[in-house]
């Protein structure tokens, strides 16, 4: 494999706390090393700003809703085709590109993981297959198990006081880790999808009960929670709460938190979720509020879910969202549910910075940022495509670190909005690159276990991106000098210079093998897939792939 | 005795995985019973022993000779046509679609033999759908829409817990044709087809409550409105030929308005079973569906009415009795027109592989019958390691 020796850049670093100091990066056998030989090829990066590759918490690019808003949104992506070469396949981008194109444009922004944020268990194959496709990135996806109403009757059946953790839910949750190749296990609204599924319905507080279950909100979000806590998976519970995008969820939000308390968990696009107000009445701001629950509290984090002014896609397992979005006169709209486990809602979508709610939610986001204490809790996200296409994170990247192109964003957003954030009390915070670096790789790293991931110390993978330092930070984000994935330059002077299929990324933890004789019966009564069928055992789909194993 | 299972069958859309076959005798057997899947069985299982591996012009041949010959017309073509997928697995559609990426080829998932398929209405107003399932668990109403499943995908009425004498669940059918479905049909509505328009948008305005002449629709219209759950399963019959679009969007629209106070979904009826599946890759690697040329250096979608008459070689991927173009990979013999047939491992018989239900749940098929012949997507990725050197 290919020596490297990056040369002279400025090195940020913050996960082995370095923080623009200048110094070399060597690179061996797909690892960062102490040194290389003489005859490593050198890259000078004199001027150059030197990263770990970026690492994406939350984004949703691949499976069964991201291909039904692909089947969606033809017109969009027209304007935007990519040709074909000798080395990479023809695509088309737009808010939701095709997979090729996918995977090129997020290694030619300078990200070299991503994880899929909302994977049906049923449709792993799928997504399986999709990932495959899906070249440059390594890739992980979470799997929807707030709704599933296997784990509704063993949580319900176990009967135990609230905290306490059913083995069989704790085994269960491992065996469809197990069967499915996922990474970790994220909740939709629980309880609230099946609500949807069976009549429109829906839960407002974490105390409704899932009608024909007898199981609540803060019981699965206890039960599954601890669960994923003892299995001591890599990445913890990753939620995204009851009530998303309702006037006054902010206190939903923080009784999930409480809910979830003294486990580990992580927060999902906290910004839909931060919302003062009454239901039915405009939203305001409680994004402060939220701010100190979580500096009191580090077992807690959450990616941002920024939205930015312009074209999105929001497509969400959270069905009952996107039908209050077709309800504001949404001309397409998708809806999709799928047996025993989750729906979907998909609503192309636009932000409009004269929109008082598009613009409140845009300066939330900025409030997350800008008033949060510590970056390792809050993690840059757009939801992508939901609050706006990945692509946009240059530009999301500008307006925290620049505050001059801050304010004048701010200047053309809606003001009434805006005055009903801190962004006009003199918020003068810019952040440095070593802030970049944490909530866009160091952080997102660490929060989902991967050790090698998101810094540059000995061992780690040879994941590594370098800038120009520009005072346009936002051309600079956007135009890496070079990426190098796995010890090779994936990347160079803007355009791609090798392919690379990417890992999968899955976890494993330890079950009972006996749990099957508890699921079996289970699922003959609500799948209509066989029981045997369900678990994805073809190593075609699930190779190349590097396991995580669990804590415990 | 010789039985496997439980397998998936591949014989339509449907792809029930709960099948025990048994291929000792003749015509294969199935449990559950279903004529349509043990044809599909016997055929690719039985019909095929002795069939030479691949012929060039009729005669037989070695698959490296006939794989050579492809290569060759492929290489000289000006702009080729990659289609069929009726039996083609995931894997077998991302290696053609990979193919026709680096020919510059023309892809359609969709059949050619109808004059007009029916473009598709979803990309203007989208759908509300859902996996069987849902719809046996939830829908008290199903209405069938010009469609004979009985007859198409024989299982899917008693897999949709028709079979369970659910008192409280009602089979509504909309044909003018005596079919079995009809035959089982609790409401049935008989008008001729080129009237549906007319229904749909008159259910839709008896939705929103508007003074209509209703005539036998109000009953329909009230049994749907009686309920929280309905599904609507339709295909072909509603939106092929001309104005086919239009009354698929008139569906989706009815859907779309009900769904403002019950929760109503749609099912379309595809009938072969590798056509879901070859259409999500399609989606996945090019953003678009249906028919996707890739002449031009990237996909562009070809709308259904736009003529493709500058093809000049063909490439069918495992669909049925290979009748018609230049080169044909498939599990079936070959008709007098193939210049190249190469035989292929029946997906689901011999060989396997990945293939999406009709309600895209993806699942696996099994090898019941082992045969040394390769894959469609063995024999396509060899084509691109040729066409591209």
């Amino acid at each position: 494999m290919t020596e490297i020796r990056i040369s002279g850049g400025a090195v940020h670093d913050p996960a082995n706390e370095v923080d623009g100091e200048v110094r070399d990066v060597c690179l061996k056998d797909g690892k960062v090393v102490a040194d290389v030989g003489p005859e490593a090829r050198r890259i000078d990066a004199r001027g150059m700003v030197v990263m770990a590759g970026g690492v994406d918490i939350h984004a949703h690019i691949a499976g069964p809703k991201v291909n039904a808003a692909r089947k969606l949104t033809p017109d969009d992506r027209r304007d935007d085709p990519l040709d074909r070469t000798e080395m990479l396949r023809s695509g088309t981008g737009g808010v939701v590109p095709s997979t090729f194109a996918t995977g090129y444009r997020y290694s030619l922004l300078g990200y070299t993981t991503v994880v899929e944020a909302a994977a049906p268990p049923l449709a792993a194959r799928h997504v399986l297959s999709e990932l495959r496709d899906t070249p440059m990135i390594d890739k992980a996806f979470l799997i929807l198990m707030g709704n599933n109403q296997v784990l509704f009757e063993l949580i319900r059946k176990s009967g135990r006081p609230p905290g306490a953790v059913s083995p069989q839910l704790r085994d269960a949750i491992a065996w469809w880790l197990d069967a499915t190749g996922g990474y970790g296990v994220k909740l939709v609204n629980p309880g609230g999808v099946e609500r949807w599924k069976q009549d429109n319905g829906n839960v407002h507080s974490l105390d409704d009960e899932v009608t024909g279950f007898d199981v609540t909100p803060r019981q699965v979000l206890e039960a599954i929670g601890g669960a994923v806590d003892e299995l001591g998976l890599p990445h913890p519970v990753h939620v995204h709460a009851n009530n998303l995008g309702i006037p006054g969820n902010a206190d939903t939000t923080l009784d999930t938190m409480r809910t979830l308390s003294g486990r580990q968990a992580h927060f999902a696009h906290l910004q839909f979720h931060s919302y003062g107000g009454k239901p039915d009445g405009l939203p305001r701001s409680r994004a402060p509020e939220l701010l100190d629950y979580l500096s009191d509290h580090p077992e807690i984090t959450a990616d941002v879910g920024q939205v930015m002014f312009g074209p999105a896609v929001t497509m969400t397992a959270d069905a009952a969202v996107s039908a209050v979005l077709r309800d504001l006169g949404a001309d397409k709209w998708i809806n999709h549910d799928t047996e025993v486990e989750t729906g979907c809602g998909i609503v192309p979508y636009r932000y409009r910075a004269g929109n008082y709610v598009h613009a409140l939610q845009w300066g939330i986001g900025l409030e997350l940022f800008l008033l949060g204490r510590n970056p390792w809790q809050v993690m840059l996200s757009t939801d992508h495509p939901n609050g706006g296409s990945f692509l946009s994170y240059p530009k999301l990247i500008r307006l925290l670190m620049d505050r001059a192109f801050r304010e004048d964003q701010i200047g053309r957003a809606n003001q009434r909005a805006i005055r009903r954030t801190a962004l006009l009390d003199g918020l003068d915070r810019e952040y440095t690159l070593n802030e970049i670096a944490i909530i866009t790789r160091a952080a997102p790293a660490r929060r989902l276990g991967l050790r090698d991931k998101g810094h540059l110390g000995v061992g780690a993978d040879a994941d590594v991106t370098v800038y120009v330092d520009r005072t346009d930070r936002e051309e600079m984000f956007a135009t890496p000098r070079y990426v190098i994935k796995g010890g090779e330059v994936a990347v160079e002077e803007g355009e791609l210079r090798r392919t690379d299929d990417g890992l999968l990324l899955s976890s494993r933890a330890a079950f009972d093998p006996e749990v099957s004789r508890v699921l079996e019966p289970l699922f003959g009564d609500r799948y209509t897939v066989a029981f045997e069928h369900y678990p994805v055992r073809e190593p075609a789909l699930r190779e190349p792939v590097q396991i995580v194993e669990a804590a415990r | 005795m010789a039985e496997f299972g439980p397998v998936t069958c591949a014989g339509c859309s449907l792809l029930c995985d709960d099948v025990t076959v048994d291929l000792s005798v003749e015509g294969a057997r199935l449990r559950p019973d279903c004529r349509l899947g043990a044809d599909w069985f016997s055929e690719r299982a039985l019909r095929m022993s002795g069939a030479p591996a691949a012929t060039i012009d009729g005669e037989p041949a070695d698959v490296e000779s006939a794989l050579a010959r492809a290569a060759e017309l492929l290489r000289r073509a000006r702009h080729p046509l990659v289609h069929g997928f009726e039996g083609a697995t995931v894997e077998d559609a991302r290696a053609a679609i990979a193919l026709a990426d680096r020919l510059g080829a023309l892809v359609s998932t969709q059949s050619l033999a109808d004059a007009w398929p029916g473009a598709p209405a979803v990309p203007l107003r989208g759908a509300s759908t859902a996996t069987l399932g849902e719809i046996r668990d939830r829908s008290q109403v199903v209405l069938v829409w010009r469609e004979d499943p009985e007859t198409t995908h024989p299982r899917l009425l008693d897999r949709l817990g028709f079979g369970s004498l659910s008192a409280e669940r009602v089979l509504v059918v909309v044909d003018d044709r005596d079919t079995a479905t009809a035959g089982r049909a609790d409401l049935r509505l008989a008008w001729p087809r080129e009237h549906d328009l007319d229904a749909l948008v008159t259910l839709h305005a008896l939705q929103r409550g508007l003074p209509v002449q209703a005539g036998e629709l109000g009953g329909l219209a009230e049994r749907l409105l009686a309920v929280p759950h309905a599904a609507f399963i339709y295909g072909p019959g509603l939106t092929a030929g001309v104005s086919g679009q239009r009354r698929a969007l008139a569906l989706h629209e009815l859907v779309r308005a009900l769904c403002h106070d019950r929760h109503v979904v749609t099912l379309e009826l595809l009938g072969a079973s590798g056509t879901r599946g070859a259409d999500d890759v399609l989606a996945w690697q090019s953003g678009y569906t249906g028919k996707v040329d890739f002449a031009s250096g990237h996909p562009e979608m070809v709308t259904a009415t736009e003529p493709i008459d500058d093809v000049d070689v063909t490439l069918l991927v495992e669909h049925g009795p290979a009748d018609a173009g230049e080169i044909a990979l498939g599990s079936l013999a070959a008709g007098p027109g193939v210049e190249v047939w190469i035989r292929t491992a029946a997906a689901g018989v011999s060989a396997g592989g990945t293939a999406h239900r009709l309600d895209g749940v993806p699942l696996t098929l099994q090898v019941v019958q082992p045969d040394d012949a390769p894959t469609a997507a063995a024999l396509l990725t060899r084509l691109l390691a040729e066409v591209g050197t």
